[in-house]
């Protein structure tokens, strides 16, 4: 299969990027001039640019098309309002095989009733569409627009002064808001006030025709506060330093949200969504295992599927995620753990990494502070 | 992408140079490539053999961490270790920087053989053409 490439796949290799596969899609994962650790410290210090048009775009719209999202996916659009988004997962619903396991994490814009934008992974974009498009009552329409739709994610400290430089609204925006600049007919730019590094941000939808131009337009805007193009690879050492889950890794057909923690993006008052009940009765027995954070102070990056191991060494978990953390300069590590080990917050375990145990510490993420709000 | 003709390489992307004149023994030092610190993206950790540690041709000596994956390193000649950069320890950047000079690893001597023990090994432009044809 040939990769898919994002609108500004020509300027990713006219600016040297690497770049790689991610849910079938070629992707830059750092940027000639830069690297991991550059765009990195770039984000939690001043401004990066990423492009994330592998992320799917779907819109779901028609007479109770949030109520009908709402009744499928699991945190609680009641919560929020026209303008706002908001972080969800689709789960397998009740009945299936693995139920309550995740299909994917998305986030939702909630533009009106009946008018929904969804955000799924790249991988997973086709599952979540196909589950929601055979589930819609008459008159709710899904409609996948990944291709039509460029996503950019505009991150750290100095993202604001940017966004005001090339001219899009947003500044005021409280966390997880959006708004959209005038326009029709696909002209318009939507801003949301998230991200997946920590830091303030903002992330930009524009339609595909009209990408190479922002882009531009943000890196010329950003000069000033030494803006960096990032990839992929410091987007993963952003977000594992803020312990959130990545889906194939920390979520999936066979992690729950209550092993990952994720149990506060689930409307358990709701009385519909996908894998309610399961979910339920796992909360109410308790997980099997949890997600937990390990820093690993000495050499030896602990990596995804690596055991976790007691101080018999005995297996008691497994690595889900794991780099090196540029900010606090040591391995950190996510891993799902045994209840029965009976480790918590400060617990000294060990990683096997590739053979030789590892001291690493239990921790609760974020391992860094977050700056989101 | 540099590829130095003053010394030999090997298809695991470590560079070998003889150091001072060839003879037995002879001490080489030994590197991983350009190319290799290219692939590998923002190396963080370094770790090498001890100083006196016996190597073999082909077995793993050491490793060198990015943020994103790690690799052996092998060890291109059978000898004993006779020196590591310590300095990576604090400045394992100094691989992406200087790869061919300050970023080298270790230096091993080769005790047995006549002449350059790096002979048989690939030169630099058949470590081009390997690395350009891959």
């Amino acid at each position: 299969m040939t990769a898919r490439t994002s609108p500004l796949h020509d300027r990713h290799v006219a600016a040297g990027a690497k770049l790689a596969d991610f849910g079938g899609w070629s992707m830059p994962i750092e940027y000639a001039g830069g690297g991991v650790l550059s765009e990195h410290t770039a984000v939690r210090t001043g401004v990066g640019l990423f492009d994330v048009s592998h992320l799917g775009t779907a819109t779901v719209r028609g007479p109770g098309a949030a109520a009908f999202v709402d009744s499928c996916l699991t945190n609680d659009l009641g919560r929020i309002g026209p303008g706002q988004a908001q972080y969800t997962l689709c789960c397998i619903p009740d009945g299936e095989d693995r139920a309550g396991g995740v299909v994917d994490d998305l986030i939702v814009y909630l533009h009106a009733d009946d008018d929904v934008l969804l955000v799924p992974n790249a991988a997973n974009a086709a599952a979540v569409l196909a589950r929601l498009a055979d589930a819609a009552p008459a008159g709710v329409t899904v409609t996948d627009r990944h291709t039509e739709v460029a996503v950019f994610a505009l991150q750290g400290p100095r993202s604001a002064e940017v966004l005001a430089g090339v001219g899009l609204p947003g500044q005021q925006l409280s966390y997880m808001s959006f708004a959209e600049t005038p326009g029709a007919g696909g002209d318009e730019v939507t801003v949301c006030r998230t991200g997946y590094t920590g830091e303030h941000g903002y992330e930009l939808l524009v339609a595909a025709d009209r990408a190479g131009a922002l882009w531009d337009a943000v890196l010329a805007a950003g000069e000033p506060e030494q803006i960096r193009p990032c990839g992929l690879g410091s987007r993963d050492t952003l977000r594992t330093e803020m312990g959130y889950p990545l889906h194939g890794h920390e979520l999936s057909a066979d992690i729950t949200p209550n092993q990952a923690r994720s149990g506060w993006a689930v409307g358990w008052r709701k009385p519909a969504f996908w894998g309610r009940a399961a979910l339920l009765a796992e909360k109410e027995a308790g997980p099997a295992r949890t997600l937990w954070g390990l820093r690993a102070p000495g050499r030896g990056i602990p990596r995804p599927g690596m055991a976790v191991l007691d101080a018999a060494g005995e297996r008691i978990g497994e690595v889900t995620s794991g780099t090196f953390s540029p900010t606090l300069r040591t391995g950190i590590a996510l891993a799902l753990l045994d209840r029965t080990a009976g480790v918590g917050d400060g617990s000294e375990v060990a990683v096997d990494v590739r053979g030789r145990p590892q001291p690493v510490q239990v921790v609760k993420p974020p391992f860094v502070e977050s700056h989101v709000r | 992408m540099a590829f130095p003709d003053d010394r030999r390489y090997t298809d695991q992307h470590e560079w070998v140079q003889v150091q001072g004149a060839a003879g037995s023994p002879t001490v080489v030092r030994i590197g991983i490539t350009d190319h290799a610190q290219d692939a590998l993206g923002d190396i963080v950790f370094v770790q090498l053999p001890d100083v006196g540690e016996s190597v073999t041709a082909g077995a793993a000596i050491g490793e060198v961490e990015s943020t994103k994956s790690v690799s052996d390193v092998y060890a291109p000649l059978s000898g004993v270790v006779a020196a590591r950069n310590d300095a990576l320890t604090d400045a394992p950047e100094t691989v992406n920087s200087d790869p061919y000079g300050e970023g080298w690893l270790v230096e091993v001597t080769v005790e047995d053989g006549d002449g350059d023990p790096t002979a048989a090994l690939l030169d630099a432009a058949a470590y081009q053409a390997l690395v350009e044809h891959s």
